[in-house]
C-alpha cells in the first residue's frame, strides 16, 4: 500500500516536471536582454542642485557613515547652497534613506544599476556627475 | 549483407580490382560508418541532453556557441583535445591510461551488435543480443581500474559503488533479456526485430507482453549506465565527480564519450527489444510506396529503417532524461535493496507472465 502511494506520487511527479517544457524559460540573456524595473528600483543617485539648501538631513539620516558629504556656503542672497556635495558608492547600501527624508525632493534614484568599476575612486560620485545624472535620467523621462 | 556485398565487388570489378581487396575492405566500410556516426552522434547527445535538461527546468540552456548553440560540444570537444594529460602522482600509470580504453573500446564493439536496418546488423549471429550483455559489462572494469589506479579515495569509492551497482542490477536485466528470448524464440537480435512484425502496424512490439519487463529493463539500464537517479559512482555533492576526478584532457574525454555512447547504445538496444527496432510503426514503409524507381525504393527503405531506430531510441533517451530531471539520488543501501527486493521479483514475474501468454498463444 505504500509503495503503492509512492508509485503515484512518482507519476504525478514526472508530469508536473513535463509541464515545464511548455513553459516560458525564466533565463535572461543579461548583456543582450535586460530586466524590467520597478519604477521604485534603488540605483545610482540623481541630484537637483537648485532645490538643495544644503540643510544635512541626508547625512543625518544615512545608517552608512560617511558616504555623503556636503560643503555648504551662503549666496549673495544670504541663502545655502552646496557648494560640493559626494556620494560615495563604496559605502552606499542603496537604502533610499536620503531620497524619503529630503524636505525638499532634490535627491532621486534612477534605475541605473550597472556601476560595476575598475576604480574605486571612480565610484564616488562627484556634484557634476550627479547632476547629469539628474539631467539625463529624471528630467528627460 | 550479402546484397551490398555483390554490389561492392561490382564496383571494383570496374575499377578492375581482385575479389580478396574486396573480402578485406568490405567489413571495415561498415565500421567506419560506424564510427563516425558514434561521435556525431555522442557530440550531439550532450547538446540534446543538456538542452531538453534546461526545457524541463524552465532554462534556455547553452545558446552562446553557434546558432542556438548548437557548436556548444564541439567547441567542448576541441578544448579537451587541447588540454594537457595529467597523470598525478603515486598513479599506477599503466591501469590509470589502460581504464579509459577499456571504458570506451567495448562501446564501439556493443555498437556493432544493434541491427540498424534489415542489411546493416554487422556482428550478427545467432546469439548475439547475449553479447551485448557481456560486452556491455566489461565498461564497468574500466571503471573499476580507473578508481583503482588514481589513487585517490573519491575515485575509489566511486568506482566500487559503480560495481556494487553493476552486480546488482546486472541479474534482473538479463531475466528481463530471458523473457524477450521466450517470446522471440530467438537470440539473434535481428530475428528479435522480425518476430515483432505483425498484420497490425505496432501491434506486435514486444513492449506490450512484457511491459513489465519494460519497465524492470529501462530501471535497470539507467543503473547500468550511472545516471540519476542511479548516480552513485559519480556523485557530485559527495565525491567531486567520481572515478574520473583525477582525469583530464583526452583520457576524460574517452570517459565521456564512452558514457554518452553507451547511453545511446542502451536506448537503442532497448528499442530493439521492446520497440520493434527498425520495423516502421507505421506498418508500411513510405519510401517504397512514393518512389516508382524499384531500385532507390529498396535502397530508400533502408534509410528508413534507421530513421525509425534512431526517433525509437531518441524517445528512449528523452525518458532517461525525462527521470533524470525529476527525480533525486537514491542512498546507498536503497540502490541495492531496489534492485534485490523489487526489480528482481519484477522481472521474474515477467518472465512468468511472458512464459503464460507464449504458451496459450
Amino acid at each position: 500500500m505504500k509503495n503503492l502511494k509512492y508509485l503515484i506520487s512518482l507519476i504525478i511527479g514526472h508530469l508536473t516536471v513535463f509541464k515545464h517544457i511548455f513553459k516560458k524559460p525564466v533565463t535572461l540573456e543579461y548583456p543582450e536582454k535586460k530586466i524590467e524595473l520597478n519604477d521604485k528600483f534603488r540605483g545610482e543617485h540623481a541630484f537637483d542642485v537648485e532645490k538643495c539648501t544644503a540643510c544635512g538631513t541626508c547625512q543625518r539620516v544615512c545608517p552608512s557613515f560617511g558616504t555623503i558629504e556636503i560643503e555648504k556656503e551662503k549666496d549673495e542672497n544670504g541663502k545655502f547652497y552646496p557648494k560640493n556635495y559626494s556620494i560615495d558608492l563604496n559605502k552606499c547600501i542603496f537604502c533610499g534613506n536620503c531620497v524619503q527624508y529630503c524636505p525638499f525632493g532634490a535627491i532621486k534614484m534612477t534605475q541605473n544599476y550597472e556601476l560595476a568599476d575598475e576604480k574605486k575612486s571612480t565610484l564616488k560620485l562627484e556634484i557634476n556627475t550627479l547632476k547629469r545624472n539628474y539631467f539625463d535620467n529624471i528630467i528627460d523621462k | 549483407m550479402d546484397y551490398l556485398y555483390f554490389l561492392y565487388l561490382e564496383l571494383l570489378h570496374k575499377w578492375n580490382l581482385p575479389d580478396y581487396i574486396a573480402m578485406v575492405t568490405f567489413p571495415i566500410i561498415p565500421f567506419c560508418f560506424v564510427a563516425a556516426a558514434l561521435i556525431v552522434v555522442v557530440i550531439f547527445l550532450v547538446l540534446a541532453e543538456r538542452k531538453i535538461l534546461a526545457f524541463f527546468t524552465q532554462r534556455k540552456g547553452p545558446n552562446r556557441v553557434g546558432p542556438w548553440g548548437l557548436f556548444q560540444t564541439i567547441a567542448d570537444a576541441i578544448k579537451l583535445l587541447c588540454k594537457e594529460n595529467i597523470t598525478p602522482e603515486g598513479t599506477d600509470k599503466f591501469l590509470f591510461t589502460l581504464a579509459p580504453l577499456l571504458a570506451f573500446i567495448p562501446v564501439l564493439v556493443v555498437w556493432g551488435i544493434i541491427p540498424f536496418c534489415n542489411e546493416f546488423d554487422i556482428i550478427s549471429f545467432s546469439i548475439n543480443s547475449l553479447l551485448f550483455v557481456v560486452i556491455a559489462a566489461i565498461p564497468i572494469l574500466g571503471i573499476l581500474l580507473a578508481g583503482y589506479a588514481s589513487n585517490n579515495k573519491y575515485s575509489l569509492i566511486g568506482s566500487v559503488r559503480s560495481v556494487a551497482q553493476a552486480i546488482s542490477y546486472e541479474l534482473p536485466l538479463i531475466f528481463v533479456l530471458l523473457s524477450i528470448v521466450v517470446l522471440a524464440s530467438s537470440m539473434n537480435l535481428k530475428q528479435i526485430v522480425l518476430a515483432q512484425s505483425s498484420i497490425y502496424p505496432f501491434c506486435g512490439y514486444f513492449v506490450f507482453p512484457a511491459f513489465l519487463g519494460f519497465v524492470v529493463f529501462f530501471a535497470c539500464g539507467i543503473a547500468e549506465l550511472n545516471r540519476c537517479p542511479f548516480d552513485l559512482p559519480e556523485a557530485e555533492s559527495e565525491l567531486v565527480s567520481g572515478y574520473n576526478t583525477e582525469y583530464s584532457g583526452m583520457k576524460f574525454a574517452f570517459f565521456f564519450l564512452a558514457e554518452y555512447a553507451m547511453m545511446f547504445i542502451m536506448c537503442a538496444f532497448i528499442a530493439t527489444l521492446f520497440l520493434g527496432g527498425f520495423l516502421s510503426p507505421l506498418g508500411f514503409y513510405v519510401g517504397e510506396k512514393l518512389i516508382p524507381n524499384e531500385f532507390l525504393a529498396n535502397l530508400s527503405v533502408y534509410f528508413e529503417q534507421a530513421f525509425w531506430v534512431f526517433v525509437k531510441t531518441f524517445f528512449l533517451i528523452f525518458c532517461m532524461i525525462w527521470v533524470r530531471a525529476t527525480l533525486p539520488r537514491l542512498k546507498s543501501h536503497q540502490l541495492t535493496a531496489f534492485a534485490w527486493k523489487v526489480l528482481l521479483p519484477l522481472s521474474l514475474l515477467n518472465l512468468l507472465i511472458v512464459c503464460l501468454i507464449k504458451a496459450v498463444l
